[in-house]
Protein backbone atom coordinates (compact mmCIF):
# COMPACT_ATOMS: atom_id res chain seq x y z
CA UNK A 1 0.00 0.00 0.00
CA UNK A 2 1.29 3.42 -0.91
CA UNK A 3 2.12 6.08 1.64
CA UNK A 4 -0.28 8.54 0.01
CA UNK A 5 -3.19 6.12 0.32
CA UNK A 6 -2.32 5.38 3.96
CA UNK A 7 -2.22 9.09 4.79
CA UNK A 8 -5.49 9.79 2.97
CA UNK A 9 -7.25 6.91 4.73
CA UNK A 10 -5.77 8.05 8.05
CA UNK A 11 -6.98 11.62 7.60
CA UNK A 12 -10.51 10.53 6.68
CA UNK A 13 -10.69 8.05 9.56
CA UNK A 14 -9.32 10.68 11.93
CA UNK A 15 -11.95 13.20 10.87
CA UNK A 16 -14.70 10.68 11.64
CA UNK A 17 -12.96 9.75 14.93
CA UNK A 18 -12.60 13.40 16.00
CA UNK A 19 -16.16 14.19 14.99
CA UNK A 20 -17.49 11.32 17.12
CA UNK A 21 -15.24 12.25 20.07
CA UNK A 22 -16.52 15.83 19.97
CA UNK A 23 -20.18 14.83 19.62
CA UNK A 24 -19.92 12.34 22.49
CA UNK A 25 -18.31 15.08 24.63
CA UNK A 26 -15.86 12.47 25.94
CA UNK A 27 -12.87 14.65 25.02
CA UNK A 28 -13.93 17.27 27.61
CA UNK A 29 -11.62 17.46 30.66
CA UNK A 30 -14.81 17.57 32.75
CA UNK A 31 -15.83 14.17 31.41
CA UNK A 32 -12.43 12.51 31.84
CA UNK A 33 -11.64 13.91 35.30
CA UNK A 34 -15.28 13.22 36.23
CA UNK A 35 -14.86 9.60 35.15
CA UNK A 36 -11.68 9.17 37.16
CA UNK A 37 -13.41 10.70 40.20
CA UNK A 38 -16.27 8.25 39.59
CA UNK A 39 -18.93 10.92 39.30
CA UNK A 40 -19.51 10.81 35.54
CA UNK A 41 -19.59 7.72 33.34
CA UNK A 42 -19.70 9.16 29.80
CA UNK A 43 -16.12 8.03 29.15
CA UNK A 44 -16.87 4.44 30.15
CA UNK A 45 -20.07 4.45 28.05
CA UNK A 46 -18.33 5.65 24.86
CA UNK A 47 -15.34 3.40 25.50
CA UNK A 48 -17.29 0.20 26.18
CA UNK A 49 -19.68 0.84 23.26
CA UNK A 50 -16.70 1.19 20.92
CA UNK A 51 -15.14 -1.99 22.40
CA UNK A 52 -18.36 -3.99 21.90
CA UNK A 53 -18.78 -2.64 18.35
CA UNK A 54 -15.16 -3.47 17.57
CA UNK A 55 -15.58 -6.99 18.98
CA UNK A 56 -18.61 -7.65 16.73
CA UNK A 57 -16.80 -6.18 13.70
CA UNK A 58 -13.76 -8.38 14.33
CA UNK A 59 -15.87 -11.47 15.07
CA UNK A 60 -17.29 -11.09 11.53
CA UNK A 61 -14.12 -10.01 9.71
CA UNK A 62 -11.91 -12.58 11.43
CA UNK A 63 -14.59 -15.28 11.58
CA UNK A 64 -15.00 -15.20 7.78
CA UNK A 65 -11.25 -15.03 7.33
CA UNK A 66 -11.01 -11.50 5.89
CA UNK A 67 -8.51 -10.23 8.44
CA UNK A 68 -5.87 -11.44 10.87
CA UNK A 69 -6.06 -10.29 14.49
CA UNK A 70 -3.36 -7.84 15.64
CA UNK A 71 -3.21 -8.24 19.43
CA UNK A 72 -0.30 -6.76 21.35
CA UNK A 73 2.04 -9.08 23.24
CA UNK A 74 1.15 -9.70 26.87
CA UNK A 75 3.98 -8.27 29.00
CA UNK A 76 2.33 -8.10 32.39
CA UNK A 77 4.85 -5.99 34.33
CA UNK A 78 5.14 -3.45 31.50
CA UNK A 79 1.36 -3.42 30.94
CA UNK A 80 0.77 -2.88 34.66
CA UNK A 81 3.42 -0.22 35.33
CA UNK A 82 2.96 1.56 32.00
CA UNK A 83 -0.81 1.48 32.47
CA UNK A 84 -0.59 3.02 35.96
CA UNK A 85 1.66 5.87 34.74
CA UNK A 86 -0.52 6.42 31.66
CA UNK A 87 -3.66 6.49 33.82
CA UNK A 88 -2.18 9.09 36.18
CA UNK A 89 -1.26 11.18 33.12
CA UNK A 90 -4.77 10.87 31.69
CA UNK A 91 -6.33 12.10 34.95
CA UNK A 92 -4.01 15.12 35.23
CA UNK A 93 -4.22 15.94 31.51
CA UNK A 94 -7.99 15.45 31.43
CA UNK A 95 -7.28 13.76 28.11
CA UNK A 96 -5.84 10.65 26.51
CA UNK A 97 -3.25 10.66 23.72
CA UNK A 98 -6.02 10.70 21.08
CA UNK A 99 -8.44 13.15 22.73
CA UNK A 100 -5.59 15.62 23.29
CA UNK A 101 -5.83 16.34 19.56
CA UNK A 102 -9.61 16.79 19.83
CA UNK A 103 -9.00 19.35 22.60
CA UNK A 104 -6.59 21.21 20.34
CA UNK A 105 -9.10 21.11 17.49
CA UNK A 106 -11.80 22.63 19.66
CA UNK A 107 -9.53 25.40 20.90
CA UNK A 108 -8.42 24.30 24.35
CA UNK A 109 -5.04 25.99 24.80
CA UNK A 110 -3.77 23.63 27.48
CA UNK A 111 -4.11 20.82 24.90
CA UNK A 112 -1.00 22.19 23.19
CA UNK A 113 0.96 21.78 26.43
CA UNK A 114 -0.34 18.22 26.84
CA UNK A 115 0.79 17.53 23.26
CA UNK A 116 4.24 19.06 23.90
CA UNK A 117 4.65 17.06 27.11
CA UNK A 118 3.50 13.95 25.25
CA UNK A 119 6.08 14.38 22.48
CA UNK A 120 8.81 14.87 25.12
CA UNK A 121 7.58 11.80 27.01
CA UNK A 122 7.70 9.72 23.82
CA UNK A 123 11.24 10.93 23.06
CA UNK A 124 12.37 10.32 26.66
CA UNK A 125 11.02 6.78 26.42
CA UNK A 126 12.81 6.31 23.09
CA UNK A 127 16.16 7.14 24.72
CA UNK A 128 15.42 4.73 27.58
CA UNK A 129 13.98 1.96 25.40
CA UNK A 130 17.22 0.06 24.63
CA UNK A 131 18.06 -0.28 28.35
CA UNK A 132 14.44 -1.21 29.19
CA UNK A 133 14.36 -3.95 26.54
CA UNK A 134 14.78 -6.97 28.87
CA UNK A 135 11.83 -5.66 30.92
CA UNK A 136 9.71 -4.81 27.85
CA UNK A 137 10.32 -8.13 26.09
CA UNK A 138 9.57 -10.51 28.97
CA UNK A 139 6.11 -11.83 28.25
CA UNK A 140 3.68 -14.40 27.04
CA UNK A 141 3.53 -13.24 23.42
CA UNK A 142 0.29 -12.39 21.65
CA UNK A 143 -2.10 -14.06 24.02
CA UNK A 144 -5.89 -13.80 23.65
CA UNK A 145 -8.55 -15.14 26.03
CA UNK A 146 -10.31 -17.32 23.45
CA UNK A 147 -7.07 -19.23 22.84
CA UNK A 148 -6.75 -19.84 26.58
CA UNK A 149 -10.33 -21.14 26.62
CA UNK A 150 -9.87 -23.15 23.44
CA UNK A 151 -12.87 -21.61 21.66
CA UNK A 152 -13.03 -19.79 18.29
CA UNK A 153 -12.36 -16.05 18.47
CA UNK A 154 -15.67 -15.12 16.83
CA UNK A 155 -17.67 -16.98 19.49
CA UNK A 156 -15.74 -15.43 22.35
CA UNK A 157 -15.90 -11.96 20.81
CA UNK A 158 -19.69 -12.14 20.34
CA UNK A 159 -20.15 -13.37 23.92
CA UNK A 160 -17.88 -10.58 25.22
CA UNK A 161 -19.84 -7.98 23.19
CA UNK A 162 -23.10 -9.31 24.68
CA UNK A 163 -21.71 -9.01 28.23
CA UNK A 164 -20.51 -5.45 27.57
CA UNK A 165 -23.90 -4.43 26.10
CA UNK A 166 -25.66 -5.88 29.15
CA UNK A 167 -23.34 -3.91 31.46
CA UNK A 168 -24.08 -0.75 29.45
CA UNK A 169 -27.85 -1.29 29.74
CA UNK A 170 -27.51 -1.55 33.52
CA UNK A 171 -25.20 1.49 33.65
CA UNK A 172 -27.65 3.57 31.59
CA UNK A 173 -30.50 2.57 33.93
CA UNK A 174 -28.45 3.75 36.90
CA UNK A 175 -26.96 6.85 35.26
CA UNK A 176 -28.88 8.14 32.20
CA UNK A 177 -26.40 9.87 29.89
CA UNK A 178 -28.42 13.05 29.51
CA UNK A 179 -28.08 13.95 33.18
CA UNK A 180 -24.29 13.52 32.96
CA UNK A 181 -23.78 16.20 30.32
CA UNK A 182 -23.62 19.29 32.55
CA UNK A 183 -24.79 22.83 31.90
CA UNK A 184 -22.58 23.47 28.90
CA UNK A 185 -22.44 19.79 27.74
CA UNK A 186 -18.86 19.66 29.05
CA UNK A 187 -19.30 17.61 32.22
CA UNK A 188 -19.05 20.80 34.31
CA UNK A 189 -21.68 21.01 37.02
CA UNK A 190 -20.26 24.12 38.67
CA UNK A 191 -19.36 24.62 42.31
CA UNK A 192 -21.21 22.61 44.99
CA UNK A 193 -23.36 25.71 45.68
CA UNK A 194 -24.28 26.09 42.01
CA UNK A 195 -24.98 22.38 41.85
CA UNK A 196 -27.33 22.57 44.84
CA UNK A 197 -29.10 25.62 43.36
CA UNK A 198 -29.59 23.82 40.07
CA UNK A 199 -30.91 20.70 41.77
CA UNK A 200 -33.46 22.68 43.78
CA UNK A 201 -34.59 24.65 40.73
CA UNK A 202 -35.23 21.39 38.83
CA UNK A 203 -37.54 20.07 41.56
CA UNK A 204 -41.06 20.74 40.26
CA UNK A 205 -43.24 22.98 42.39
CA UNK A 206 -46.01 21.11 44.20
CA UNK B 1 -32.25 11.98 15.09
CA UNK B 2 -28.50 12.53 15.15
CA UNK B 3 -27.66 15.71 13.28
CA UNK B 4 -24.14 17.06 12.65
CA UNK B 5 -25.33 20.34 14.20
CA UNK B 6 -26.27 18.72 17.55
CA UNK B 7 -24.25 19.80 20.57
CA UNK B 8 -24.09 16.22 21.82
CA UNK B 9 -24.86 12.70 20.63
CA UNK B 10 -25.58 9.81 22.90
CA UNK B 11 -22.35 8.13 24.01
CA UNK B 12 -23.68 4.93 22.46
CA UNK B 13 -24.12 6.41 18.97
CA UNK B 14 -20.64 7.97 19.10
CA UNK B 15 -19.14 4.75 20.48
CA UNK B 16 -20.59 2.72 17.61
CA UNK B 17 -19.09 5.14 15.06
CA UNK B 18 -15.68 4.83 16.74
CA UNK B 19 -15.92 1.03 16.93
CA UNK B 20 -16.77 0.83 13.20
CA UNK B 21 -13.45 2.53 12.44
CA UNK B 22 -11.85 -0.88 13.10
CA UNK B 23 -13.21 -1.95 9.68
CA UNK B 24 -11.00 0.33 7.55
CA UNK B 25 -8.12 -0.05 10.05
CA UNK B 26 -8.02 -3.84 9.73
CA UNK B 27 -9.11 -4.12 6.08
CA UNK B 28 -7.09 -1.31 4.48
CA UNK B 29 -4.17 -0.62 6.83
CA UNK B 30 -3.97 -4.13 8.35
CA UNK B 31 -3.60 -2.72 11.83
CA UNK B 32 -5.77 -1.95 14.84
CA UNK B 33 -6.91 1.52 15.84
CA UNK B 34 -4.27 3.29 17.97
CA UNK B 35 -2.90 6.78 18.55
CA UNK B 36 0.11 6.83 20.87
CA UNK B 37 2.76 5.50 18.41
CA UNK B 38 2.28 8.69 16.40
CA UNK B 39 3.91 10.62 19.26
CA UNK B 40 7.07 8.54 18.76
CA UNK B 41 6.92 9.15 15.00
CA UNK B 42 6.60 12.94 15.33
CA UNK B 43 8.70 13.33 18.48
CA UNK B 44 11.36 11.00 17.11
CA UNK B 45 11.45 12.72 13.71
CA UNK B 46 11.90 16.16 15.33
CA UNK B 47 14.40 15.06 18.00
CA UNK B 48 16.49 13.12 15.44
CA UNK B 49 17.20 16.42 13.69
CA UNK B 50 18.72 17.77 16.89
CA UNK B 51 20.42 14.52 17.87
CA UNK B 52 21.09 12.25 14.86
CA UNK B 53 22.18 9.47 17.27
CA UNK B 54 18.55 9.05 18.31
CA UNK B 55 17.58 7.75 14.87
CA UNK B 56 20.14 4.92 15.32
CA UNK B 57 17.98 3.45 18.08
CA UNK B 58 16.06 0.64 16.40
CA UNK B 59 12.79 1.57 18.15
CA UNK B 60 12.97 5.13 16.80
CA UNK B 61 14.13 4.03 13.34
CA UNK B 62 11.10 1.72 13.14
CA UNK B 63 8.70 4.50 14.07
CA UNK B 64 10.09 7.24 11.84
CA UNK B 65 10.59 5.07 8.73
CA UNK B 66 8.30 5.71 5.77
CA UNK B 67 6.24 2.58 6.55
CA UNK B 68 2.61 3.43 5.65
CA UNK B 69 1.39 2.44 9.15
CA UNK B 70 3.51 5.13 10.85
CA UNK B 71 2.19 7.98 8.77
CA UNK B 72 -1.34 6.58 8.66
CA UNK B 73 -1.42 7.04 12.44
CA UNK B 74 0.04 10.55 12.28
CA UNK B 75 -2.65 11.42 9.70
CA UNK B 76 -5.25 9.84 11.99
CA UNK B 77 -4.43 12.10 14.94
CA UNK B 78 -4.27 15.18 12.70
CA UNK B 79 -7.69 14.12 11.40
CA UNK B 80 -8.98 13.89 14.99
CA UNK B 81 -8.20 17.58 15.50
CA UNK B 82 -9.89 18.48 12.19
CA UNK B 83 -12.96 16.33 12.91
CA UNK B 84 -13.39 17.76 16.40
CA UNK B 85 -13.01 21.29 15.01
CA UNK B 86 -15.67 20.65 12.33
CA UNK B 87 -18.08 19.14 14.85
CA UNK B 88 -17.65 22.10 17.19
CA UNK B 89 -18.15 24.59 14.37
CA UNK B 90 -21.32 22.84 13.18
CA UNK B 91 -22.80 22.80 16.69
CA UNK B 92 -21.76 26.45 17.25
CA UNK B 93 -20.35 25.49 20.65
CA UNK B 94 -18.40 28.22 22.41
CA UNK B 95 -15.44 27.09 24.49
CA UNK B 96 -13.27 28.93 26.95
CA UNK B 97 -9.50 28.61 26.33
CA UNK B 98 -9.25 26.39 29.43
CA UNK B 99 -12.09 24.22 30.72
CA UNK B 100 -13.76 25.80 33.79
CA UNK B 101 -13.30 22.55 35.74
CA UNK B 102 -9.56 23.19 36.11
CA UNK B 103 -10.00 26.14 38.43
CA UNK B 104 -11.72 23.81 40.89
CA UNK B 105 -9.63 20.68 40.18
CA UNK B 106 -6.32 22.51 40.63
CA UNK B 107 -7.56 24.94 43.29
CA UNK B 108 -6.34 27.92 41.25
CA UNK B 109 -7.49 29.92 38.22
CA UNK B 110 -3.86 30.37 37.08
CA UNK B 111 -3.40 29.50 33.40
CA UNK B 112 0.35 28.98 33.80
CA UNK B 113 -0.23 26.44 36.57
CA UNK B 114 -2.66 24.58 34.29
CA UNK B 115 -0.16 24.65 31.42
CA UNK B 116 2.59 23.25 33.66
CA UNK B 117 0.31 20.44 34.90
CA UNK B 118 -0.81 19.70 31.33
CA UNK B 119 2.80 19.43 30.13
CA UNK B 120 3.79 17.11 32.99
CA UNK B 121 0.62 15.06 32.47
CA UNK B 122 1.31 14.72 28.75
CA UNK B 123 4.81 13.52 29.55
CA UNK B 124 3.54 10.87 31.98
CA UNK B 125 0.80 9.84 29.59
CA UNK B 126 3.10 9.10 26.67
CA UNK B 127 5.94 7.68 28.74
CA UNK B 128 3.46 5.28 30.36
CA UNK B 129 1.76 4.49 27.06
CA UNK B 130 5.08 3.57 25.46
CA UNK B 131 6.12 1.40 28.43
CA UNK B 132 2.77 -0.41 28.16
CA UNK B 133 3.01 -0.37 24.33
CA UNK B 134 -0.40 1.21 23.88
CA UNK B 135 -2.93 3.73 25.15
CA UNK B 136 -6.68 4.06 25.58
CA UNK B 137 -7.03 3.38 21.85
CA UNK B 138 -4.46 0.66 21.16
CA UNK B 139 -4.85 -1.32 24.38
CA UNK B 140 -8.31 -0.05 25.24
CA UNK B 141 -10.50 0.06 22.14
CA UNK B 142 -8.49 -2.42 20.05
CA UNK B 143 -7.00 -4.70 22.70
CA UNK B 144 -10.27 -5.29 24.54
CA UNK B 145 -12.14 -5.84 21.24
CA UNK B 146 -9.58 -8.56 20.42
CA UNK B 147 -9.79 -10.13 23.90
CA UNK B 148 -6.07 -9.57 24.38
CA UNK B 149 -4.86 -10.69 27.82
CA UNK B 150 -2.07 -8.10 28.17
CA UNK B 151 -4.38 -5.26 27.07
CA UNK B 152 -6.88 -6.23 29.77
CA UNK B 153 -4.13 -5.83 32.39
CA UNK B 154 -3.08 -2.50 30.84
CA UNK B 155 -6.63 -1.10 30.78
CA UNK B 156 -7.30 -2.14 34.39
CA UNK B 157 -4.02 -0.45 35.40
CA UNK B 158 -4.94 2.68 33.40
CA UNK B 159 -8.23 3.13 35.23
CA UNK B 160 -6.60 2.29 38.58
CA UNK B 161 -3.82 4.85 38.02
CA UNK B 162 -6.33 7.42 36.77
CA UNK B 163 -8.69 6.98 39.71
CA UNK B 164 -5.90 7.16 42.30
CA UNK B 165 -4.39 10.29 40.68
CA UNK B 166 -7.75 12.04 40.22
CA UNK B 167 -8.81 11.30 43.80
CA UNK B 168 -5.50 12.16 45.48
CA UNK B 169 -3.92 14.89 43.34
CA UNK B 170 -6.98 16.77 42.06
CA UNK B 171 -9.79 18.38 44.03
CA UNK B 172 -13.32 17.16 43.43
CA UNK B 173 -14.79 18.86 40.38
Amino acid sequence: MSLILAITVGLLMGIVFGFALEKSRVFEPGMIVGQMQLRNFIMLKVFLTAVATGAVVLAVLNGFGFVKLQPKAAVYAADLIGGLILGAGIALAGACPGTTLAQIGTGYRDGWFTLGGGLCGAVAFSYAQPSLLPFLNAGDGKLIFTDLLGIPFWAGALAWAAIVVLALVVLERLRPWRVEMGRNVDGDFGTPEQKAARASSIVPAE
Amino acid sequence: MYAPTDKAWSPYAAGIVIGLLQIPAFLIIETALGTSSSYVTIGGAIASRLDPALSKIDYVARHISDAPKNWWQVALVVGIAIGAFLSMRLSKAVREPISPIWTRALGSPSASRRYAVAFAAGFLMLFGARVADGCTSGHGLSGLAQLAVGSTVAVAAMFAGGIVAAMSLLRRI
